[in-house]
């Protein structure tokens, strides 16, 4: 079960960084291709992106007590925040978006 | 005026990174390996691979088989109790000069276990972290404390002269020339762990509080011997009485270990200490341990040691307990394995932060400073080289240095574990050295060397120990086998760098220089 909640609460870093990061033009066009429209929905995405990083900290929290729970939940932040674009530079596009421009050209 | 404000930023930046960094390395570098300094004990001394024994552990029975190591003289001796992490009782003593001598026990069996000859994780690259062992007037405390303001100063400049924060927040284009990818790790690192660093350096300042700012208690209670003891007494807790010179007894220590447990309501001891030993007015000190708390508490009770009545007891007050709740986010004594590998990566991070920041100061003045004869590339790129992989390989150096010592190993009149010290600097000023005579080869010829070397660590630990990676793993000794893994990784690691520190004039260099869209533009 602490392990569910941490892996849990790890993905929910992961996922809320992910949309932060689509929530950025840059960063939605380069993922997604030609296929998507040209603007991403910004508002959406920023919104889910602070309700799952609001929701790391809270699972982290009833895991761990406060003090323990939230220094986890900054440091275990910097290492999700580190995959996104560890992510993004590894595999700029998402899969079956390769008919799309090139990376970096847009 | 914000342009004058950004410029000047940016030339304080460059300049305390330039003048700091290799000194920011060290201090990062010895701090990340002090987050598993204990495991590198357990590797570092193969007679301590102990299992983590089933408590309760006899205190009485560990005090009866150190008692012939207790000279007549001694001030003081003390038991740490077995931990997780470091599953031995640990004996130490210190004599009437001063001189403390350490001994580990297995607490199954309460056999000694041979000294191992050396000072380890703990011992010297803990020490190494916060005094750079230079004890003469402070002078290491002193330095590294320089360093943490430096970093202080970095972070903030660093988010002043950053122009494209968040636009470019998960930016890294590895693929990309060296100035443009260093510049991209530099600011993903610095930005996203910009809390954590600030935390580390600022915690780390508060730490060493006394050593910097000794006005605060000196004015508060004056600067004799007697105010400092009155200073220690009220913020930490000590108690003290003179000696009876008369022969005395010790009454048994676990019954008082099992009265501090009731007084704690559960809280354990986690070593015991005896003050003065055989003389009528000794007595045994119990600290609380902090293993369950981030909070690094002073907990302490005082015991008559012939009676075993409670002599003192003491809590910290509450600005002592903020204190130690900073330093336990420094220290991270606390029973936490998430926590302690998630700062392990922080720390590397950390690392690299500030690599990349001399790779890119380096890339963006070569072509320049060589247009111009300027000499100081060379000088930059040598003290950059001798402080990122010099202290990488002078690591590397004690871990094998350590492995092929025989015990009992000794060289006019310097023992096994300084031998083992000066493997390291040899090592280390022999990077320097290197680096400052061929600048253009010595990146990548040390990442090579980390890469061999780190190999070497490995295998030599399976022919000197038999714990191969497989059977430490098996046989669930996890520390030994979590080093090794390490060591693997930096293996592979240096082994990606060397490829990516190729010569700028590499083909595939020029092929993408020639896509104009993947320049610096976000």
């Amino acid at each position: 079960m602490p392990a569910l909640l941490l892996i849990l609460a790890g993905l929910a870093s992961y996922g809320g960084f992910a949309c932060l990061a689509l929530a950025m033009p840059r960063h939605w066009a380069q993922v997604g291709g030609a296929r998507l429209r040209a603007a991403p929905p910004r508002r959406l995405l920023r919104g889910c992106g602070t309700a799952l990083l609001g929701g790391a900290h809270a699972l982290l929290v009833y895991r761990d007590g406060p003090s323990f729970g939230s220094l986890l939940w900054v440091v275990l932040l910097f290492a999700a925040a580190v995959a996104v674009a560890l992510t993004l530079a590894w595999r700029p596009q998402a899969p079956g978006a390769a008919d799309a421009d090139g990376p970096g050209r847009r | 005026m914000g342009t004058t404000f950004a410029k000047s930023m940016a030339w304080l930046h460059s300049w305390v990174g330039v003048i700091a960094g290799g000194l920011l390395f060290a201090v990062f570098w010895s701090g990340t390996l002090s987050v598993f300094d204990r495991e590198i004990d357990r590797w570092m001394m193969p007679a301590t691979r102990l299992a983590a024994p089933a408590p309760p552990v006899s205190l009485d029975k560990a005090a009866a088989v150190v008692a012939p190591l207790i000279a007549a003289d001694a001030s003081q001796w003390r038991l740490d109790l077995p931990t997780p992490r470091a599953p031995l009782l640990r004996f130490s003593v210190r004599d009437g000069a001063g001189n403390v001598t350490t001994r580990d026990l297995d607490p199954a069996s309460y056999a000694l276990i041979p000294d191992q000859g050396t000072k380890g994780g703990t011992g010297f690259i803990f020490s190494f972290h916060y005094s750079l062992q230079l004890k003469w007037m402070n002078l290491g405390e002193w330095l590294v404390g320089f360093a943490g303001m430096a970093m202080l100063v970095l972070l903030v400049s660093g988010v002043v002269i950053h122009k494209k924060l968040f636009s470019q927040f998960f930016t890294f284009r590895p693929k990309q020339r060296l100035q443009r990818s260093s510049l991209d790790l530099h600011n993903l690192t610095g930005v996203l762990g910009l809390p954590f660093y600030f935390t580390m350096a600022l915690s780390g300042l508060i730490i060493l509080i006394t050593v910097y700012f000794p006005q605060a208690h000196v004015g508060a209670y004056g600067g004799s011997a007697q105010a400092k003891a009155a200073f220690t007494a009220e913020a930490q807790g000590r108690y003290t009485r003179a000696k009876a010179n008369r022969p005395g007894a010790l009454a048994s220590l676990d019954a008082m270990a099992a009265r501090a447990e009731r007084e704690w309501r559960g809280g354990r001891p986690y070593f015991v200490r005896v003050w003065q030993p055989g003389d009528a007015n000794s007595y045994v000190e119990l600290r609380r341990s902090y293993a369950h708390d981030i909070t690094m508490n002073l907990d302490q009770i005082y015991f008559d040691a012939a009676t075993g009545t409670v002599l003192h007891r003491f809590q910290a007050a509450s600005v002592m307990t903020v204190q130690r709740f900073i330093s336990g986010l420094h220290f991270i004594q606390f029973e936490h394995w998430t926590l302690r590998w998630l700062y392990f990566f922080a720390g590397l991070a950390g690392c690299a932060t500030i690599a990349t920041g001399f790779l890119f100061w380096l890339e963006a003045r070569r072509a320049r400073h060589a247009k111009k004869g300027l000499a100081g590339v060379r000088g930059v790129e040598g003290l950059a080289i001798g402080s990122v992989t010099g202290i990488v390989i002078a690591t590397l150096a004690l871990f094998a240095a350590n492995r092929l010592l025989p015990l009992g190993a000794g060289v006019a009149g310097q023992g096994r574990a300084a031998l083992e010290m000066l493997a390291f600097y040899l090592a280390w000023a022999a990077c320097f050295i290197h680096a400052w005579a061929r600048p253009a080869a010595a990146w990548r010829a040390q990442v090579r060397i980390i890469g061999a070397l780190a190999l070497v660590c490995v295998l030599l630990n399976a022919v000197t120990t038999g714990d191969h990676l497989f059977l430490a793993v098996g046989s669930g000794r996890w520390p030994v086998a979590g080093v090794d893994a390490m060591l693997l990784l930096l293996a592979v690691l240096a082994a990606w760098a060397g490829r990516r520190l190729q010569p700028i004039t590499h083909p595939s260099a020029d092929r993408r220089r020639r896509a104009p869209g993947a320049a610096p533009r976000p």
